[in-house]
């Protein structure tokens, strides 16, 4: 009995120690040790590698096939556009040159720039996007981002620096689209499924870094591009790491194997400003958020039809809380569908105020007018009682339960029910069977939301599936997308967000901002952030080499 | 039994277990008499504070009391674990005994049913069905119930396989008991200590099962306290707000310590083996 279990002491205590040293080596690898000054300016340098982390691995980086997140993520640092937005959000040329738009605003011919190439060598010419536009068109392509380019009724190449495309009627949304749509190789995807090609693994683009390496499960690495079209990054390396858990990315972070990621705002706001270290090697952003959160109702199921019921839920929240208890206040209320401080967002509105006489007033005027033993209002003896629907988030479920109790307060029952991302659309949203939501909308630049608020768009699986329904709005929409001239343009997307606050399908609750946080041996990063957030000009960061962390071996 | 009782409270091991476990039930059932604030009452100017006179156990990410939520996730725990292992008894007893009493082919399919739910991974089975239908304390109850019975089945069949050769079951049987008088009067109450000690260990695992649903979000659900979706709002936080994570994690270890040393001392105490040598 007892040499066994000397041994194992004697094997435990080697262990220890055997970790022990390969700490202590690992501690004085660290770049630079201690006398590493993060605050000190460098002047810009090329090299280095950055490592960030996203929640999922991406299924392919063919964007338009993929459709995830985490995959335009990595494909937009391998793949251009013919447009892109700059540091306000204007457009600007990316593969092209210029752009002009025919007098009678149905024809759009883009010119290319002069001697752009593929990652591989070969010319990347107007085919190429003749080739692509084709295939986010084609019926077998398996692609949600269809829509918009299908308008297009004739596509042409005059020559090879020339693409041109008509459209039926003037077509507002288009040029933003174009901005949206990343050119793919004709001559390495031609004659191939699109869907299934193993393309989408070993991907060829034209933009600052090409794929060098992807390991399935733990990450992907991007190198510069030589043939870059346009220009070389300073950067030489990305890599993204998986990590699903959010927690887990955080603690990558403290460690310091991945440079950035985006916080939480307790993260931010509480755990990062408390610890000296982290205030040494950490710089934090504020990004204007690019989506915002919502309480929607479904306007098939009575009561919600009601529109004093919906008003009155809306006077019933109080959003000040929201964005304080959820946000710490890294956010901002919402009154316009549009990110806030932008040319859409129309600055005469602004969100209900938290008023639960005026809630319950309007209840009252909606039928409610009883009240049983526990307080809750009733209409023909029964209560308004209702399952919030949301899924595994932590902010929004936070977000649940202080919307319930500011419900409960005024006499509704509401519950909370947190799903899986996937059952929840499968089960919820594509069938209609909800009473009330708690999601969220992104904000994309062009104010186009034809597909979210017209009431053709509530076909299963479809946006609307709110089941939201104005004639007014929906002339709106449609004249929007025909609007061509800036200022009108606003003026019809100011209307339509007024008609949406007043009918209230939905209660705005917030806008988180984006809170990235970067280690601070990544220079050239604009604080504050510009409208389009501090990603625009990555190309332009850069990495001082005594900075740099100690290359991963392979 | 009132001899046994006493001197199962002479055995340290179930003396301590009895001890902890009358607590933490007392602590549950006085939760609302003892819980300084509303468990549910936010509030947003007291966000991730540490632990202070105010807020013994400190308080949440909504503001919200840790200490009073911890009471209020006691009773939850408390009444999964007891009622769901109630279910499980009551069908293990069931079929445990037609089992052991009819033997025969009723035996060889509950039997191997047995055999089938026990390859199984109970905690993956349970995942797979409450993923079907609204994650709700009853439903938890229920499920956990219908998916540990086996080791009781096992059990009572078992005792009753033995007790069938006994000379009072002879008797009786000789004297044309009916199967229902032989199976309820005669053999059950005398199978009743290792069902005991199966069901206080039972209320342990239940408990363990139940946090960690919760602890995965599919358990009790929000705004409703427990220990498993305390220490969820914990994780995220864990090396800032250390409260949220250390003191629900310490009620589970000392609530599934306490029946395990309870079950463990009963064992000791009831068994008639242990019993007759001394």
């Amino acid at each position: 009995m007892e040499r066994p279990l000397l041994l194992k002491y004697l094997s435990l205590r080697m262990g220890t120690l055997l970790s022990l040293g390969l700490l202590l080596t690992a501690c004085s690898k660290e770049p630079g040790g201690n006398a590493a000054d993060f605050d000190q300016s460098y002047p810009p340098s090329s090299g280095g590698t950055l490592i960030d982390a996203t929640a999922g691995e991406p299924s392919g980086l063919i964007p338009m096939i993929a459709g995830e997140a985490a995959a335009s993520a990595v494909a937009s640092n391998i793949f251009n556009s013919l447009l892109k937005y700059d540091k306000n959000l204007e457009l600007q040329g990316e593969l092209a040159q210029s752009w002009s738009v025919s007098p009678d605003q149905k024809t759009i011919t883009f010119k290319l720039k002069p001697g752009l190439k593929w990652a591989d060598g070969k010319p990347l010419t107007s085919a190429d996007v003749l080739f692509t536009w084709k295939l986010v068109t084609d019926d077998n392509t398996r692609t949600p981002y269809g829509s918009d380019y299908k308008l297009v009724i004739r596509a042409e190449t005059p020559d090879v620096a020339t693409f041109r495309v008509s459209y039926a009627n003037p077509y507002a949304p288009a040029l933003d689209s174009w901005a949206g749509l990343q050119i793919l190789p004709e001559h390495l995807l031609k004659g191939q499924d699109i869907n299934t090609t193993s393309f989408r693994f070993k991907p060829v683009g034209s933009h600052y870094y090409k794929l060098e390496e992807w390991k399935p499960g733990e990450r992907i690495s991007l190198v510069r591009n030589p043939n870059s079209t346009q220009g070389p990054p300073r950067i030489d390396r990305l890599v993204s790491r998986f990590i699903p858990d959010p927690a887990a990315q955080f603690l990558e972070l403290l460690a310091d194997n991945i440079d950035s990621m985006t916080l939480n705002p307790i993260q931010y706001s509480r755990i990062v400003p408390s610890r000296e270290d982290l205030q040494k090697k950490l710089a934090l952003y504020k990004e204007l958020g690019n989506n915002y959160t919502y309480l929607g109702f479904n306007l098939k199921h009575k009561p919600f039809d009601d529109i004093r019921v919906r008003q009155a839920i809306n006077y019933a929240i109080d959003k000040q809380e929201l964005i304080d208890g959820v946000l710490l206040g890294l956010g901002e209320p919402v009154s316009s569908p549009y990110k806030p401080g932008t040319r859409w967002t129309n600055p005469d509105l602004s969100p209900y105020p938290y008023d639960p006489n005026k809630a319950i007033a309007l209840m009252k005027e909606a039928g409610y007018t009883g009240r049983d033993k526990e307080g809750y209002l009733l209409r023909n003896g029964k209560r308004l009682s209702f399952d919030i629907l949301t899924n595994q988030n932590k902010q929004r479920e936070m977000s649940a339960v202080l919307v319930q109790r500011r419900l409960k307060e005024i006499g509704i029952d509401a519950n909370i029910r947190v799903m899986e991302w996937a059952s929840f659309i499968g089960r919820f949203i594509k069938t209609g069977d909800f009473d009330v939501v708690l999601l969220g909308w992104g904000l994309s630049l062009d104010p186009d939301q034809y597909s979210i608020w017209h009431s053709s768009q509530q076909a299963p699986g479809q946006f609307n599936f709110i089941g939201y329904n104005n004639p007014r709005v929906d002339k709106l929409l449609e004249q929007g997308r025909l609007e061509l001239n800036p200022d009108k343009r606003m003026k019809i997307y100011h209307e339509f967000a007024s008609i949406l606050l007043a009918d209230s399908p939905i209660v705005y609750l917030y806008a988180g901002y984006g809170l990235p946080a970067i280690h601070k041996r990544v220079k050239g990063i604009d604080n504050p952030a510009p409208p389009a957030g501090i990603g625009y000009n990555s190309y332009d960061w850069y990495i001082p080499p005594p900075l740099r962390r100690n290359e991963i071996s392979q | 039994m009132p001899n046994k009782w006493r001197q199962a409270l002479r055995n340290p091991l179930a003396l301590s277990g009895f001890i902890i476990i009358f607590g933490i039930l007392l602590l549950a059932i006085l939760a609302p008499f003892i819980a300084p604030y509303d468990a549910n009452a936010i509030d947003v100017k007291a966000i991730l504070l540490p632990p202070s006179l105010q807020h013994p156990m400190g308080t949440d990410g909504l503001g919200r009391d840790v200490f009073s939520r911890m009471l209020f996730g006691a009773r939850i725990s408390l009444l999964v674990g007891i009622v769901a292992v109630g279910i499980a008894t009551s069908i293990g007893i069931f079929l445990g005994a037609i089992s052991g009493y009819y033997r025969g082919w009723v035996d060889v399919v509950i039997m191997r049913l047995v055999d089938v739910m026990l390859s199984i991974p109970t905690f993956f089975l349970i995942l797979a069905v409450i993923a079907f239908l609204t994650p709700s304390i009853w439903n938890i109850m229920i499920v956990i119930g219908l998916t540990s019975w086996m080791g009781v089945t096992r059990l009572v069949r078992a005792e009753f396989l033995s007790l069938r050769g006994r000379e009072f079951v002879m008797a009786s049987e000789t004297l044309g008991a009916r199967d229902f008088r032989m199976i309820f009067i005669h053999m059950l109450p005398n199978s009743l200590t290792p069902i005991m000690v199966s069901f206080v260990l039972g209320v342990a695992s239940a408990v363990l099962v139940e946090s960690g649903l919760s602890f995965l979000g599919l358990g009790v659900q929000a705004p409703q306290a427990s220990w498993g979706n305390i220490l969820t709002d914990g994780k995220e936080y864990i090396q800032f707000a250390w409260w949220l994570s250390l003191f629900p994690g310490v009620a589970i270890l000392l609530t599934v310590l306490g029946y395990n040393l309870l079950g463990e001392g009963l064992r000791d105490v009831l068994d008639p083996r242990a019993n007759n040598t001394r």
